[in-house]
């Protein structure tokens, strides 16, 4: 078998602070195929945002990384800054929650999209100009032909999204990183960036990595769902099965603190009770441990490792669930 | 019966009003003599004891409406009666005195808490204000209402905001907003800050508060399954103009306007047998508040209309009891 486009072999990121070490990525592996989407849900603070900048290798200097992140066959932890911005825009991109992340305020869109497009592709100034046109029409924005000349001052939060959206496609990037993209706009919005974005993607055969803390939005949008705790992935499964043939505990509250739109009004939510831990003094056992309600002896003093359970799913947990308790 | 009447009729909350909100405007005036036209007109009623969940995308004027209830500021127009009390009316002393019966709570726990003070003089203002009893009274009053949204008084008292995380910090808000014992609860956006295990847990403190006090719940959010959970009655908003409003089983089952039928169907659900089904609207943007459409403002957007909907506003007509929809083509 070929090797998967993306490899993540025990990613650790930790940041020096003044209060010490804050263990933000904590030994993280899982790969990704051609053309898939992976889901990867948690809640603040659980290592998403900071998973996805050590994956692009965008980490702040304060930053302590350790690990393996293979592209297309190559090591990117082992690669120069220069060699890497070669990299970001035609082989890896990323759009970020707050799309002003990635836009130049001063800069009209299509100045920001040419660039790119003739930075990395080689494009005539003129062709540049043409295809950024073609770009803001493919992701959906009203009136590409006099968008491209406004500043992102001029568009709503809405309309800047997509034009992060595509300069992140620009260059047809084989693997796109999108970190929270709807977070912030209203559900029709949302509703519409995440259909532009599955559309982009079938087109292109691009693979997805899809951060959120919505369970919503990567039950009808992810072959694959991953579930971050404290750092760690606690539950990867094909999205059925994490949803269907919940393993891990934490999987399981979380999916029944959720509100539903077809529950009946008033019904009492399944809280859990407590808060994640602390990074820089997370409990011995399994993170998850203080919160647990079946939680035991080892459980507080040894962490269960993340293994496979067959056909791809994988949980660390060391009294995993079966249907029954689920039920 | 004139059309007034019905319309008023139409509009009754089941167990007669406590809050009656009768055609509210609330504008901001721009320069140039142009005007937001945040909120155009609204009407609800809420009864005692009830929840009313207010639905909208952002921009759609739910929190201008929230406000303006609250008089802060009052509305442009529009009457707004509490109980027996016409709060459009009061001003100085009176209103202050009223002001007792409502409090808000908002969507950022942790900035609408001043950072400098502990958390036993944050929640104790209200008391102090109205003053009320002497310190150690207050305090004691403090400690209790502390105890009673989950959080360990002896431990909490003398620390500051900053050392306790956006869940705490929302009981925090709402110890302060429940110490006087108001009526009426505001809640804007409560829990769109907090994560899902977090939600949960505010979203329980709520309705079981809302029981031991007997509140009225004025509940504000732009995530329908939120707001499904804890209201009894559900009011959908657009671009300033109400919608719908019908109790929280039937919006859901049954949605009468096509704008409530789009925001039913881009919502998330939680479940992978249910693929995302294309978005019921138009392509386009929200149209400015300053500028709306004429007719309906939701034409521009809604996959129905007709030239009628460009002509003439529709007003909120009675499809069942309790169920009112303002649209000429009502779904279904
Ligand atoms: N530059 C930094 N210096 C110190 N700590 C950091 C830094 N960046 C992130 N962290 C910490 O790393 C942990 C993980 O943060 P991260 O932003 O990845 O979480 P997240 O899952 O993306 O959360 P959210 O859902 O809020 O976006 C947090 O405790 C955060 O405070
Ligand atoms: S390992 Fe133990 S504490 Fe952790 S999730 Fe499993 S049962 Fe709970
Ligand atoms: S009045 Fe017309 S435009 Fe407005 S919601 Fe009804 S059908 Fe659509
Ligand atoms: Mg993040």
């Amino acid at each position: 078998m070929s090797e998967p486009l993306l490899t993540v072999e025990n990613q650790r990121t930790a940041f020096a602070t003044g209060r010490g070490l804050v263990r933000a990525v904590d030994g993280v592996s899982f790969t990704l195929e051609r053309g898939r989407t992976l889901g990867v849900v948690g809640e603040s603070g659980s290592g998403k945002s900071v998973l996805s900048r050590s994956i692009m290798r965008l980490l702040p200097p304060n930053a302590r990384s350790s690990g393996e992140v293979r592209l297309g066959g190559r090591d990117l932890t082992a690669m120069s800054e220069k060699a890497l911005r070669a990299l970001r825009g035609p082989e890896i991109s990323i759009v970020f929650q707050d799309p002003m992340t990635s836009l130049n305020p001063v800069m009209t869109i299509g100045a920001q999209i040419g660039e790119v497009l003739t930075r990395h592709l080689g494009m005539s100034r003129k062709a540049a100009k043409a295809r950024s046109v073609e770009l803001l029409a493919s992701v959906g924005l009203p009136q590409p032909d006099v968008r491209v000349d406004q500043h992102p001052h001029q568009l709503s939060g809405g309309m800047r999204q997509r034009v992060a959206i595509a300069i992140a496609i620009a260059c047809e990037p084989a693997l796109l990183i999108a970190d929270e993209p709807t977070t912030a706009l209203d559900v029709t919005v949302q509703a519409e960036i995440l259909d532009l974005l599955a559309r982009q993607q079938a087109e292109r055969n691009m693979a997805m990595i899809l951060i959120t803390h919505d369970m919503g939005v990567v039950a009808g949008r992810c072959d694959d769902v991953a579930v971050m705790y404290a750092g760690r992935i606690v539950e990867q499964a094909s999205t059925e099965d994490l949803f269907r043939d919940t393993r891990m505990p934490y999987t399981s509250a979380l999916l029944a603190s959720i509100p539903r739109l077809d529950d009946p009004p008033h019904r009492k939510l399944e809280a859990i009770a407590g808060r994640p831990p602390d990074l820089i003094h997370p409990p011995a056992g399994c993170a998850f441990s203080p919160r647990c309600r079946y939680a035991d002896d080892l459980c507080r003093s040894q962490p269960p490792a993340l293994e496979d359970a067959g056909r791809g799913h994988r949980f660390a947990c060391w009294r995993p669930m079966t249907m029954e308790a689920a039920e | 019966m004139t059309v007034q009447e019905r319309i008023r009729e139409d509009h009754a909350a089941p167990a007669g009003a406590f809050l009656d909100v009768r055609d509210m405007v609330v504008e901001y005036p721009l320069a140039g003599g142009a005007k937001v036209h945040a909120v155009s007109g609204i009407s609800f009623q809420v009864a005692k004891g009830e929840t009313l969940g207010l639905v909208g995308e952002s921009g759609c004027g739910k929190s201008s409406a929230a406000r303006a209830v609250l008089q802060l500021p009052r509305p442009t127009s529009g009457a707004v009666r509490l109980g027996e009390e016409e709060l459009t009316h009061l001003r100085g002393a009176a209103l202050q005195r009223a002001r007792r019966r409502f409090q808000m709570i908002f969507q950022d726990p942790i900035a609408s808490l001043n950072p400098r003070r502990r958390i036993r003089d944050i929640v104790a203002a209200p008391l102090e204000i109205v003053g009320e009893g002497d310190r150690a009274a207050r305090y004691k009053r403090v400690a209790e209402m502390l105890d009673l949204v989950g959080l360990n008084a002896d431990q909490a008292m003398e620390r500051r905001p900053h050392e306790f995380s956006g869940g705490q910090c929302q009981r925090i808000s709402i110890a302060r907003a429940l110490i006087l014992r108001p009526d009426l609860l505001v809640c804007d956006e409560p829990v769109s800050a907090l994560d899902v295990s977090v939600q949960a847990q505010i979203l329980n403190l709520l309705e079981d508060l809302k029981h031991r006090f007997g509140l009225t719940l004025l509940f504000i959010s732009h995530d329908l399954a939120v707001v499904k959970h804890v209201s009894d009655r559900v009011a959908v908003m657009y671009l300033g103009m109400m919608c719908e409003t019908a109790d929280a089983q039937s919006i859901y089952r049954r949605p009468a306007h096509p704008y409530t039928r789009t925001l039913l169907s881009a919502a998330p659900e939680p479940d992978p047998g249910r693929k995302p089904a294309p978005l019921d609207m138009l392509a386009g943007e929200l149209p400015s508040p300053v500028n709306p459409p004429s007719g309906c403002r939701f034409r521009t957007r809604c996959p129905m209309a007709q030239a009628r909907c460009a002509a003439e506003v529709p007003q909120m007509r009675r499809l069942a009891p309790g169920h009112a929809v303002a649209c000429h083509f009502p779904l279904q």
